[in-house]
This record gives C-alpha cells, structure tokens and sequence, in this order.
C-alpha cells in the first residue's frame, strides 16, 4: 500500500513539475502562448465554458451530455441486435463458418469511412451519428459474442454431457455462463469503440457534442477551449473503461485477463 | 477428419456465404426492392466507379493513404517501442514516463486532430502526427506492460549465465516480452488504420478517406462511395494480415507458434 502511495506521489509531482516549467516557457515566451496555452489559461477556459459555454450558451454540461447520449442510443441499438444475433449464430457451428469471412471483413471495414455513405442515406443530423456509433459497436461485440460462444472450454462441455445434459440444457445451463465473461468483455471493447467513433463523427456537420467542440474552438483560434474539450474526452473514456472494468470484477470474479484472448 | 480436411471445408462455406450476400445484395437491386440511387448492386457499383475514377487517380489516392498510414505506423510503433522498453527496464525513467502516458492515453487520437492543426497546419505533418499517436499509445503501453511481466526467474537465469545490462535487455527481456510487444503493434496497426481514414474524411485534399467524402460533396456517385468504403477494408484486413503474420513470425523464434 506503501508503495502505491509513493507511485502516486512521484506522478504527482512528475505532473506538477512539467506543468509549471510548461507555464514558465510560455510566460518567457519559449513557447508561444496559442500553439501552447497555459495552464492557467486552461483553467480559465475551463471555467468560461462550464459557466457560459462555447459557442456562448451550450455549456461544456451540455456538450458532454449531447456526445454521451449519441453514444448510448448507437451503443444500446448494437447490443440488443449483436447479443441474440451471436448467441444464434454461435450455437450453430455453419452460420458460424458461413458467416465468418463477412463478419471478419465488416469489422475492417474503418468505422468512420462509412461516414459519407451514411450521410447520403440518413442526412447530417442525430441518425448518422447513432448509425456510425451502432455500427462500430455491432461488429465488436458480435464477434466476441459468438467467439464467446463458440470458444468454451472443451472440457466443461464434456463434463455436463457426461452429466446427461445436451441441447437447450446445455446451452442455457452451461455454455452461456461460461462464455458470459467473454461477452462482458466484448461489451466493454464496444464502448471503447463507440466512443472512438463519436469524436471522429462529431467533427462533421454540428455544433454540439465534444468533438464538435474542440473542432470549433480551434476555428476561432481559442486553443485553451480545444485542450479542455480533449481532457473531458478523455477523463469520460478513462470513466468508462475503469468502471466497466472495475463492474466487470464485481460481477464475474473469477474471470483473468479476457484483452489477451482475441479471435 | 484430419485438420487440413476441416479447414478447407471451413473456407468453402465462408466463400458460399459470402457468395450467397453478394448475390442477395444484387438481387435485391435488381428486382427494384432497394432504389439503386440509394444503395447500389455491386455490378452497379463497379461499374459507376469504374465510369468516373481513372486508373491514375486512383493509384494517386491509395498511394497517398499508404504512404501516411505506414509512416506514421513505423515511427510511431518505433517510438513507442524504445519508450516502453526503456520505461520498463529503467525503474527511474518509466517513473517520469508512465504517468504523462497515463494521463494522455485515454485520449482517442482522433480528438488530437484541432490540436494538431493548431501545431502543424493543415498539411502533411498534422495527418502523420495523428497516425503517430493511433500506433504510439497502444505499442507503448503493452511494451511497458511486457516488460514488467517478464518472469524474474527469466532474468535470474540470465544473470547467473553472466547477462548483465544491456545484453541482458536485449538477449533476455524483450523476447520475454515479445508477444506482448506484438499484441500492441497489432492493435496500433488497426488503430492508425481507422485514424488514417478519419483523419481524410475531415481534414485533407488527397487519399481514400478524401476521395469518398469529396465524391459526396460533388453529390457524385453513391457507386462510388461504396467502392471505396470496400477498398479501405480491403486494404486494412490484408496489411493486418501482413502485420499479424510478421509479428507471428518474429514470436515464434522464442515462443513457438
């Protein structure tokens, strides 16, 4: 425990001291204060936009709330389609083998390079995003259901037959909680994703969410704005992984390290 | 049945269920159930980009994502190769490091892009920049983390045959750390890959990404666009498969395959 507290107190500092030799440089001008905005003004930025917002009126509240929303319906979407559709196709093993290639080649296909297809159908607004983010999210997860599936130990299978169970039983009674720690981890890795895409997708044609943020605020050359926007991005995907994986420990404690199984 | 017997019948029905999608796909077209303006058969599709890309724009276009996405592939695994090794072999150094890579991983690289136009402009150098990061921050976390998984006893046996510093890093170490190392170029492969294509779509004037976004912005062909999409897969599952196999390779001289 020791230990831990010390390794957090020299990152601490580590921290600390290059954020102030950063507000030094730019106040001695070694570096130049828009390309490198200071802290302070960091801070500063911080505080305009959680009280009055950028562009004025859409608070950063506002802008993180729009991003996790698209995230969440593109997100849900994919999962209520990809888990029955996995569980279907992992129980049997042809689906399984003729559907293998496409499943592979689909989660290839660069998310974001569907973008100008997915406008021409469904136009620039809310449904786009939530397509793009449902699609990214689909194939991660269907994949790792089926693999989830499809990859169950052998030998717990054996031992449940020899137990007499077979069919619907033992898909229910023994496949799927065994594969379960798998599929959490495939739920996990599609949020990652579905949150990868936002960033990307919100660049384009709108004004609120956090992408669009930082975009825009790069426009009217307020580079403080633009470095807030990035660190909520990334404290919100530092949240979300840390609380799924952290979910992930309370649910099913007897799992190990499911990011080194990949199919 | 013997292995190779199930693989091959494993690869023919994939081939007949793709067969079976594309067919279905065109029939659909054809039999006028999907409008062919909105979602076009892929004889259709072929055709129209084969009607308004040339050869050379083309070749143009794809040696330009190449170019970038394997630029800043390499320098960016580089990088992130030397640090994590040294931050995970020099307990002084990966103090300093670990947390500045701690504290900037959780950012998707795509939310660098306005930061790096800030810093670079809007040319070639703020694109690599962004691939730099899709490959850097994956292969240099797993370089660390292999490095301080690797077995104690691994490095006690080496010492006791007279390894030391160096020679010890290089002859013991990192092939202790070599899968992960390769797992973390994996996933910076594909993560500078999709980077590449964001990246185009929203700001540049030449490669793949631009050349489908430029096509729905001159309200061209839907053809078009759907070709391109394909290639970028294409284009990514094959380096993947090139990158996978390498890697594979380079493991198997310490880890068997």
């Amino acid at each position: 425990m020791n230990a831990r507290l010390a390794r957090i107190a020299s990152s601490l500092a580590v921290i600390a001291v290059l954020l102030t030799a950063w507000e030094l440089a730019v106040g001695h001008g070694l570096l130049k204060a828009y390309q490198f905005p200071p802290p302070s003004k960091i801070a500063r930025g911080f505080v305009e936009l959680s009280l009055t917002g950028f562009p004025t009126g859409v608070s950063l509240w506002t802008h993180t709330g729009v991003t996790i929303w698209r995230v969440l319906q593109g997100y849900v979407a994919a999962i209520l389609l990809a888990v029955p559709l996995g569980l279907l196709i992992g129980a049997l093993s042809v689906l399984d083998k003729l559907s293998a290639p496409l499943i592979v080649f689909c989660r290839s296909v660069a998310t974001l390079s569907l973008l100008p297809l997915v406008i021409v159908w469904f136009g620039a607004g809310e449904l786009t995003k939530v397509v793009l983010i449902g699609y990214g999210c689909f194939w991660t997860m269907l994949s790792n259901v089926i693999a989830g599936v499809r990859y169950v130990d052998p030998t717990l299978v054996r031992a449940a037959r020899s137990f007499g169970l077979q069919g619907p039983e033992l898909y229910r009674e023994v496949v799927l909680p065994a594969a379960l720690p798998r599929i959490f981890a495939g739920a996990r890795m599609a949020l990652g994703v579905g949150f990868m895409v936002i960033v990307g997708a919100e660049m384009i044609g709108t004004i609120q969410g956090l992408g669009a943020l930082i975009m825009e605020a790069r426009t009217f050359y307020r580079s403080e704005i633009t470095i807030v926007g990035m660190l909520v991005i990334g404290l919100l995907g530092f949240l979300i992984s840390s609380g799924l994986a952290g979910l992930e420990r309370q649910l099913m404690p007897w799992t190990g390290n499911l990011d080194q199984v990949r199919r | 049945m013997s292995g190779r017997a199930l693989r091959g019948n494993d690869l023919t029905l994939g081939v007949i269920g793709t067969l079976a999608v594309i067919l279905l796909w065109e029939a659909a077209v054809r039999t006028g159930l999907v409008s062919p303006s909105v979602f076009p058969s892929p004889s259709l599709a072929i055709s129209a980009a084969a009607e308004r890309l040339t050869v050379r724009q083309l070749g143009e276009n794809l040696s330009w994502s190449l170019l970038r996405v394997f630029s800043g592939f390499a320098l960016g695994a580089l990088a992130g190769v030397v640090v994590g090794i040294l931050a995970g072999w020099y307990r002084r150094f990966g103090l300093v490091v670990s947390p500045l890579v701690e504290l900037l991983r959780p950012i998707p690289p795509l939310a660098w892009i306005p930061l790096a136009i800030i810093w670079f402009g809007l040319g070639e150098p703020s694109k690599f920049f962004i691939i730099f990061l899709g490959a850097f921050f994956p292969v240099v976390t797993a370089a660390y983390q292999g490095m301080r998984g690797v077995d104690p006893m691994l490095l006690r046996a080496g010492q006791t045959m007279g390894l030391s510093g160096v020679p010890l890093l290089l002859r013991v170490a990192i092939p202790a750390a070599a899968p992960d190392l390769a797992t973390g170029l994996r996933i910076g492969w594909g993560l500078s890959f999709g980077v590449l294509v964001a990246a185009e779509l929203i700001a540049a004037d030449r490669g793949l990404g631009y050349m489908i976004i430029a096509e729905r912005n001159a309200g061209g062909s839907v053809g078009v666009i759907i070709v391109g999409i394909l290639l970028i897969g294409v284009l990514n599952l094959l380096t993947d498969a090139v990158i996978g196999a390498a890697t594979r390779h380079w493991v198997g001289r310490w880890h068997g395959s």
